[in-house]
This record gives structure tokens, sequence and C-alpha cells, in this order.
């Protein structure tokens, strides 16, 4: 059976609000990556890699973990299981 | 559209464009020497699809670098299992002991399809995964 799928969320969209309403153009050229890469990592359809992680966090003067939040799904029938 | 996603657009089209000249020219000329000049075409995938990375000379970010490794290795992929099955399949039909003779044009133009289903799928995967699919 696999193992339960990881998921990473993050608060990007939140936090650019949250700094004056920061673009994603803005953010995306603080952190080093295209615009397109920030709305992919808002949509939920591109993991950062640790470095980059670290960059759009430092963009934020937040940790990591407030911009990302590694959760885990868990497996229905483990959940069931006595 | 990101620059890359552009570059598979230009890609995409040029090689479409090929295919579709060399069937033309195929239906008017027959094989040979003449049709294999339509080839000549696929040198258009050189010119850059975005003025703005070439004259910015701006480097991929890591998604872009992530997507054209896959597609990239989706390409050789498409190309070896090709190539092993027209090998296979050449040594099935004529027998594996057969002596083969063809024109140079035709060793030519075998060459020129493995380029074209190389930058085919390349560009195509490069379009796929700008569409949305979910990649680490």
């Amino acid at each position: 059976m696999p193992s339960p799928e990881p998921e990473i969320k993050n608060h990007i969209r939140r936090l650019r609000f949250d700094h004056g309403e920061m673009t994603q153009d803005q953010l995306a050229k603080q952190a080093g990556v295209t615009r397109h890469t920030i709305m992919a990592l808002e949509a939920g359809k591109y993991f950062p890699s640790l470095l980059l992680a670290f960059r759009i966090a430092r963009v934020f003067g937040a940790l990591v973990e407030q911009v990302f939040e590694y959760q885990v799904i868990p497996d229905p029938a483990e959940t069931l299981r006595p | 559209m990101s620059d890359s996603e552009k570059w598979g657009w230009w890609t995409l089209g040029v090689v479409v464009l090929t295919i579709a000249a060399y069937a033309a020219f195929v239906a008017f000329l027959k094989h040979g020497p003449a049709t294999s000049a339509v080839f000549a075409l696929l040198a258009l995938t050189a010119l850059p699809a975005s003025s703005r990375r070439y004259f910015t000379g701006r480097r991929f970010d890591e998604r872009e670098s992530a997507i054209a490794n896959k597609a990239l290795l989706a390409g050789f992929r498409a190309f070896w299992v090709a190539f092993v099955g027209l090998t296979v399949a050449i040594g099935f039909i004529k027998g594996w002991d057969a002596t083969l003779s063809v024109p140079v044009w035709t060793l030519m133009e075998t060459l020129w399809w493995a380029v074209v289903l190389v930058l085919g799928v390349q560009a195509l995967t490069t379009i796929l995964l700008y569409r949305g699919e979910s990649h680490a």
C-alpha cells in the first residue's frame, strides 16, 4: 500500500498581502525567480528547493516554517485500525 | 506565458511545419535528396523564441531548469525507444545476418527524423509541464 502523500502548504499569498500587498512580480524579483514560479508555488503546483524556500522566507523576514507548512495526510485505513 | 513555454510552442511549430513540408515534398517529388532538404527548416529551432531572454541573458530559475531537464529526458527516452524498436524491427524483418545497402540520403533522413522526434517530444513535454501538471 502506498504511503500517505505529504503535502507542503504555503502562506505566500497571505504574506504578500501582509507585506503591503506585494505583487508576485516584486516577490519574484527579490527571490530571484520568475513570476510564473511564484504563481506555481501559490497554486501548490510546485514545491521549492530548500534554497528557494529560505530566499522567499527572507524576503518576508520570516522563518521558513512560517511560510511553508509540512502536512502529512493520514491514511484512512491507518486511522481506522485499532 | 513564460519564455520556456514560448520556446516549446515555437519548436513544436517548427517541427509540425517540417513534417508538413516533408509530406508535401514527398507527394510531389517522391523520396530523395530534394525531399531531405526540407529538414533544413529545423534550423529555425535555433532562433530565440523569446527575444527578452536572448538579449537580457536571463538564466533559468530552478523550476524552469527542472522542467527543461524533464523535457530533455522525455525527448531522449522517446528517441531510445524508437531506436531500439527500429533496430530490432530491422533485425527481425531483414534477418540478423542480412546486409543493408541504402542511399546516403536515407541515412541522413533517419538522423533527421531522430532530431524531429527528440525536439517534438521535448517541446510537447515542456508545454504539458507548464500546463499545470504538478512537479516537484
